[in-house]
């Protein structure tokens, strides 16, 4: 089973709410503020680091969630195909 | 009793409603092709009630509670919640078929599952983007969520016997409905990965021989090995399989298969010839 950051997780999930990601994109840091993040995991968000954030989190989560922050696709493409062996459990 | 009058495989990459107008002419021709036929044939069959499997792409359930196989029993389903998705399909509830559902459910509990139950299910794009792109007029429709998206998944080998498991279902429903079944996902795809975008043909090819074929054993011996070697969304492969045991493992007949970049999904669109009713 994959490792998986119950609050990463959360966050990403919750950020599906199309109110939520507005408030979200209007300040981050209001809203991080209401998840247990750990403090790496928080700083991996705030700069983005794909590859981090990655091998915690479900990779379609993953995928929500940059589009909701505002990454453009093909960034992510970019960023996540440098990123060996993320995603984790893969299909099995 | 009831018949089983269809059983249909399609995919539903959302890029398919999202980047539609970044899809090349000729993938565009194929791909509106495939849905018109798939269209043309669930039509034919003239149904009572659709039986569609898909995962839930985290709409309905999270990692707090996460149902490996989950049947919608409601009156009504949710319709989809995704922005993109609301904006080309408008159906804010859709029909249900509870007195079908609830009698897959008794099936299933006498037969050695133990699905889980939603009163109220959202029907998310995997469920809708088929209905949508193939024309079809909403009907009353029995959802079924397999868990395809957030490891470890169902075996394939249970996935094919909840096929079976749901045309036993059919054959003892008690009246006259015409009852379809669609498996929605796949082919092969990679999202969030390291693969994201990479279409693996090869695979994809293989594996719609295996379905042709005919032989389910094979054909789950050939998925529990390389589904963990390719992009996580053949996953949803599963949900082509469970069609193919409803279907008795025979008949596949290929309807399209379009690796296309653009929506990075290889998209496959299938429709199963069913033995005459004796």
């Amino acid at each position: 089973m994959s490792k998986r950051d119950y609050a990463l997780n959360k966050l990403f999930f919750d950020l599906q709410d199309p109110a939520k990601a507005a408030e979200y994109r209007a300040g981050r840091a209001a809203v991080l503020d209401r998840y247990a993040l750990k403090p790496e995991v928080r700083a991996a968000v705030e700069a983005d680091d794909v590859g981090f954030l990655a091998k915690l989190v479900n990779p379609y989560l993953l995928r929500f969630y940059f589009l909701v922050a505002g990454m453009p696709d093909d960034e992510f493409m970019r960023r996540i195909r440098t990123t060996a062996g993320a995603g984790g459990g893969r299909n099995g | 009793m009831a018949e089983l009058a269809g059983v249909y495989a399609a995919s539903h990459g959302p890029l398919i409603i999202r980047k539609w107008d970044s899809v090349s002419p000729a993938h565009q021709l194929a791909l509106t092709g495939a849905f018109n036929e798939l269209g043309r044939r669930i039509k034919a069959a003239r149904l009572d009630a659709l039986i569609i499997i898909s995962p839930d792409h985290w709409v309905n359930f999270f990692i707090d509670n996460l149902p490996m196989i989950c049947v919608g029993v409601g009156e009504t389903h949710g319709g989809p919640n995704e922005a993109w998705m609301m904006k080309e399909f408008s159906h804010q509830s859709l029909p249900g078929h509870p007195e079908l559902a609830r009698h897959i459910l008794d099936t299933a509990l006498a037969s050695g599952f133990e699905p889980s139950v939603s009163h109220r299910m959202i029907l998310d794009h995997g469920f809708c983007i088929p209905l949508l792109k193939a024309g079809i007029d909403p009907l009353p429709i029995v959802p079924v969520v397999f868990n395809d998206i957030e490891p470890p998944f169902p075996s394939v080998a249970r996935c094919y016997a909840w096929g079976e498991m749901l045309a036993r279902a059919i054959d003892t429903m008690p009246g006259d409905l015409r009852v379809g079944v669609l498996g929605s996902g796949g082919l092969s795809h990679s999202v969030g990965e390291a693969t994201m975008g990479l279409i693996e043909e090869e695979f994809d090819r293989e594996c719609i021989s295996h379905f042709e074929r005919g032989n389910p054993a094979a054909l789950c011996d050939f998925l529990t090995q390389r589904l963990p070697q390719v992009g996580n969304g053949a996953s949803e492969i599963r949900n082509w399989v469970a069609a193919h045991g409803a279907a008795g493992g025979r008949g596949f007949e290929l309807i399209n298969y379009s690796a296309v970049p653009e929506v990075i999904v290889g998209c496959g669109f299938a429709a199963w010839t069913l033995p005459a009713r004796t």
